[in-house]
């Protein structure tokens, strides 16, 4: 079933009725779990996912296989994909090399982005579940680790912020009036070429780039500064929830207030 | 004191976004409740520019660069020139003197491991305790081999940290009355530091309470990592207060390593039963954990549970609030 | 397990210093790649790589079978790699290490989701039978850029290698063997070839191509670009790591196209030397009534 790009070029509405370069719905809560150190659950559009993270601490027998690191914390990553959360119901298996992929992923961009060096001897476990399918889901995926990192209170540089960019046409189509996209659902994923971006902070600097499509080079740049925007309305949306929980942990007591902020250290 | 004259500095970077926030800042100095998201630091705000500052936990400083970083979501805290963040929530971090709770997870030749929910596990030394045998001796070699006898796999202790180590893991000691095996009661585990609902570092972390009902008398026992013990209060045979710093070592008895719990009534551990009860209605409310709140309450759960006729110990969810509710005064 | 022996302290600053310098430790330039060797073997299908040190074989073998119930015009197609104890003791047979794994993806995003090969062409009666062609790639060595060394041996094993003629005749299948009938190459769409870029530096500054196993360990970063001569991309691979900025792959996109050309022009080159070679003894032959006396 091909996309019908011609209500697209008409009307320049995708097919939930959104404009090229808008995402969807965000939602995020941080601190669901209790038992957790850290915890998050987040909504891209119909994607949801949580992530619950453990530690750092030390573990008392390595698992095989596992590196322990002497000088710096160790991370490790695990997603289960539940079996209702796409269409099809399909089990997926421990040994799924698409999974592992994503586990690699986010562990090596979340590897160079924390302070592991302040807690040697010990391993910060990540588990994320994924709730609910509908693209962007490597996205989804690490802009949940984030949250539960930052609710963790694991020192990280900054925040690393997902999120998808496409393109409206196919790589056989080498018109040149296509537009880039942000934020594919599922059904344009299945279409459309596209590829995953993070970026760390407010920056251009990209952490994760992945491309699982064919696409012409040229649509290349179109499509990462398209992403890396995303990236930065996201970031702004996670720093968001941090700061609302914050505040509210402030106004109930929990945290005492800031000393001195801004100026006041600049002078 | 000396006056140093300091180097004018290029204007900062953020000078606008700096400006609106001190607005803010300025009009909650007066103690006013009003917080706004811009006071919560968050991984990657520019704390400050300015190299008269000294960076401390929580922050960091990209190299190339000058201005301090927060590394954590958090709030500011200036000790002097020193700057850090302290933490929504974290792990606990292990402080010299702080009272802990633990629970053995490894015995090793001469030293046990322990949990104290920090990011490492903490060290005791066989020679860090109180050995039995009345007099103040030398660890032996026997001590060494019968190692399980005083502490084993899963045994509760109350210890105090006495050292730390250079990559942060704690040193333990019980060389005094008030530490040692945990015994006759219950462990109520709470998230660490910070996070709303947690053990907050007070004057007092033990006190004995009397109970209601003819419970008898209650310790209640938070340690500064969140894990708690509570416990049938145990009259000394000897005031300990009484005896003095030389023969406080005779008085520990084997006794004090012994695992089976003393005759407890029922009573009692009812009592127990609701202190604990307290306590996560408190987590679950996100108050702090303390010994005002604790007994407050407890008194208030007291009353709560002769409105049913089987005096209730639950103090989950509705209830909870209507406790939460007449603790806070709301 | 016998983990493998990281670089020492005094290595790393070495190595991390003299490319910050501008000297690679073998004395490359920063985008020189290694002295490549393509070969392929007697039989259809086989071809060698070696990129350096890095040596790496790849064989191509096709069977009839059944096709999958859900895609019954489609033929099978699969790439199945291994990194055995040949290369180090670390990797252990039977368990697929992390980089074995991320290799097989990497091949199968590159050459199979690509649709590199006419899966469609493998189809002999729709529903009943299709050929099953299979690339088996052996690691035999492994000194760095083991992605880029394992795709061109992918690639060129399929370009050389083909399979038995068959006709249809009503409902009677029938496979010629060699002597009955030449073989035929399979249909082939287009030949993406991996180019990987490694990071060094705090920011990522300085950028190799064709690595070695020890600048491998060094990097703080890494980025596979999967891309036909066309300008055709089939995948990017930035799996984490140190945070660049994005002009930088935009950059590397044009240095992998045009390293991509490269490569399907020495492929080109190479099938032609080898058509020629085979052509000696066959219908060359057959003319000439010389006798190798």
């Amino acid at each position: 079933m091909p996309l019908d790009t011609s209500t697209y070029s008409l009307a320049l509405l995708r097919v939930d009725g959104r404009r090229w370069n808008e995402l969807r719905r965000l939602h995020a809560q941080i601190r669901t779990q209790d038992a957790a150190d850290g915890s998050s659950y987040l909504e891209m559009g119909h994607t949801k996912v949580m992530c619950i993270v453990t530690g750092p601490s030390e573990q008392q027998q390595q698992r095989r296989g596992q590196t322990s690191q002497r000088d710096a914390a160790a991370i490790n990553v695990n997603v289960v994909i539940a079996g209702f959360s796409s269409v099809d119901r399909k089990k997926s298996g421990r040994n799924d090399k698409r999974i592992q992929e994503i586990e690699v992923t986010i562990a090596n961009a979340l590897a160079s982005n924390l302070h592991t060096h302040l807690f040697p001897h010990s391993s910060i476990t990540i588990s994320l579940h994924v709730l609910s399918q509908d693209g962007s889901l490597l996205a989804a995926l690490l802009n949940a680790t984030t949250l539960a990192l930052i609710d963790a209170g694991i020192p990280m540089t900054d925040y690393i912020a997902a999120c998808t960019a496409g393109s409206t046409s196919t790589y056989a189509a080498g018109d040149d009036s296509a537009d880039p996209l942000l934020d594919l659902n599922n059904q344009e994923e299945q279409e459309l070429p596209f590829l995953t971006v993070a970026t760390l902070g407010d920056s251009d600097r990209i952490a994760v780039l992945v491309c699982e499509s064919r696409v012409q080079v040229t649509r290349l740049e179109g499509m990462l500064v398209v992403g890396v925007d995303g990236c930065k309305q996201v970031k702004q949306f996670l720093d968001q929830v941090v700061r609302e929980k914050g505040a509210e942990m402030v106004r109930e007591g929990a945290v005492e207030k800031s000393d001195a902020m801004g100026m006041v250290l600049d002078e | 004191m000396p006056i140093t004259v300091l180097q004018p500095q290029p204007a900062a970077k953020r000078q606008a976004a700096a400006m609106s926030v001190d607005s803010d800042s300025d009009s909650d100095s007066g103690g006013g409740a009003e917080v706004h998201g811009e006071d919560i630091l968050t991984p990657g705000t520019v704390i400050t520019s300015n190299s008269q500052w000294m960076r401390g936990h929580g922050t960091y400083v990209q190299p190339g660069e000058t201005a301090i970083t927060s590394s954590l979501a958090g709030t500011l805290t200036k000790t002097n020139k020193l700057l850090s963040v302290r933490p929504l929530r974290a792990r606990y971090t292990p402080e010299i003197g702080d009272l802990v709770v633990g629970r053995i997870v490894e015995v090793q030749a001469k030293r046990w491991r322990v949990d104290v929910a920090a990011s490492q596990l903490a060290i005791l030394q066989i020679s860090a305790i109180n050995l039995p045998g009345g007099i103040l001796r030398k660890r032996t070699e026997t001590d060494e081999l019968q190692i399980r006898s005083f502490f084993a796999e899963g045994d509760l202790v109350v210890a105090e940290v006495q050292q730390l180590h250079q990559d942060g893991a704690a040193s333990l000691h019980t060389r005094s009355l008030k530490y040692g095996k945990l015994r006759n009661g219950v462990f109520v585990s709470v998230s660490g530091i910070g996070g709303g609902s947690g053990v907050v570092r007070a004057k007092r972390q033990v006190w004995t309470m009397d109970v209601a009902n003819a419970g008898g008398k209650v310790d209640v026992l938070l340690g500064v990592n969140g894990y708690i013990w509570i416990s049938k209060h145990i009259e000394s045979d000897t005031n300990a207060e009484a005896v003095g710093i030389n023969r406080m070592e005779e008085s520990v008895s084997s006794k004090v390593y012994s695992s089976q719990n003393d005759p407890l009534e029922l009573s009692t551990m009812r009592e127990i039963a609701r202190i604990r009860s307290v306590i996560l209605a408190l987590v679950e409310n996100r108050l702090k954990v303390d010994e005002d709140m604790v007994t407050k309450g407890y008194s208030e759960a007291v009353e709560l549970g002769r409105e049913s006729p089987d005096d209730d110990l639950y103090l989950g969810g509705e209830k909870g609030q209507r406790l939460a509710a007449a603790l806070t005064g709301h | 397990m016998p983990r493998e022996a990281e670089p020492s302290l005094s290595e790393r600053t070495f190595v991390t210093q003299a490319l910050e310098e501008g000297l690679r430790v073998d004395g490359r330039k920063f985008d020189q790649f290694r002295s490549l060797e393509l070969t392929f073997g007697d039989e259809y299908g086989v071809a060698e790589v070696k990129f350096g040190k890095t040596r790496v074989l790849a064989k191509v073998s096709a069977e009839v079978t059944v096709p999958y119930t859900d895609r019954p015009f489609d033929g099978v197609f699969t790439i199945t790699s291994e990194l055995s104890p040949m290369i180090a003791p670390s990797y252990e047979v039977n368990r697929p290490s992390m980089e074995e794994v991320l290799l097989s993806r990497l091949l199968e995003k590159t050459i199979r989701r690509s649709g590199a090969l006419d899966t469609e062409s493998l189809c002999l009666i729709a529903g009943q039978k299709c050929w099953s062609i299979r690339v088996d790639l052996h690691v035999l060595t492994h000194d760095g850029n083991l992605t880029d060394c394992a795709c061109l041996a992918v690639v060129a094993a399929l370009r050389h290698f083909r399979k038995p003629d068959s006709s249809i005749e009503g409902e009677t299948l029938t496979i010629y063997t060699s002597a009955e009938r030449e073989p035929v190459p399979l249909s082939w769409l287009h030949s993406p070839f991996c180019v990987t870029f490694s990071f060094f530096g705090e920011e990522g500054e300085q950028i190799l191509v064709d690595t070695t196993w020890l600048e491998e360990q060094l990097r703080v970063s890494t980025c596979t670009y999967s891309i036909n001569k066309h300008g055709e991309l089939c995948q990017i691979a930035k799996f984490g790591g140190a945070a660049l900025d994005a002009p930088l792959f935009i950059q590397c996109a044009t240095g992998a196209l045009n390293r991509s050309k490269e490569l399907t022009d020495l492929v080109e080159r190479k099938l032609a030397d080898d058509a020629k070679r085979r052509d000696k003894g066959g219908f060359m032959a057959e003319l000439t009534a010389e006798n190798d006396r």
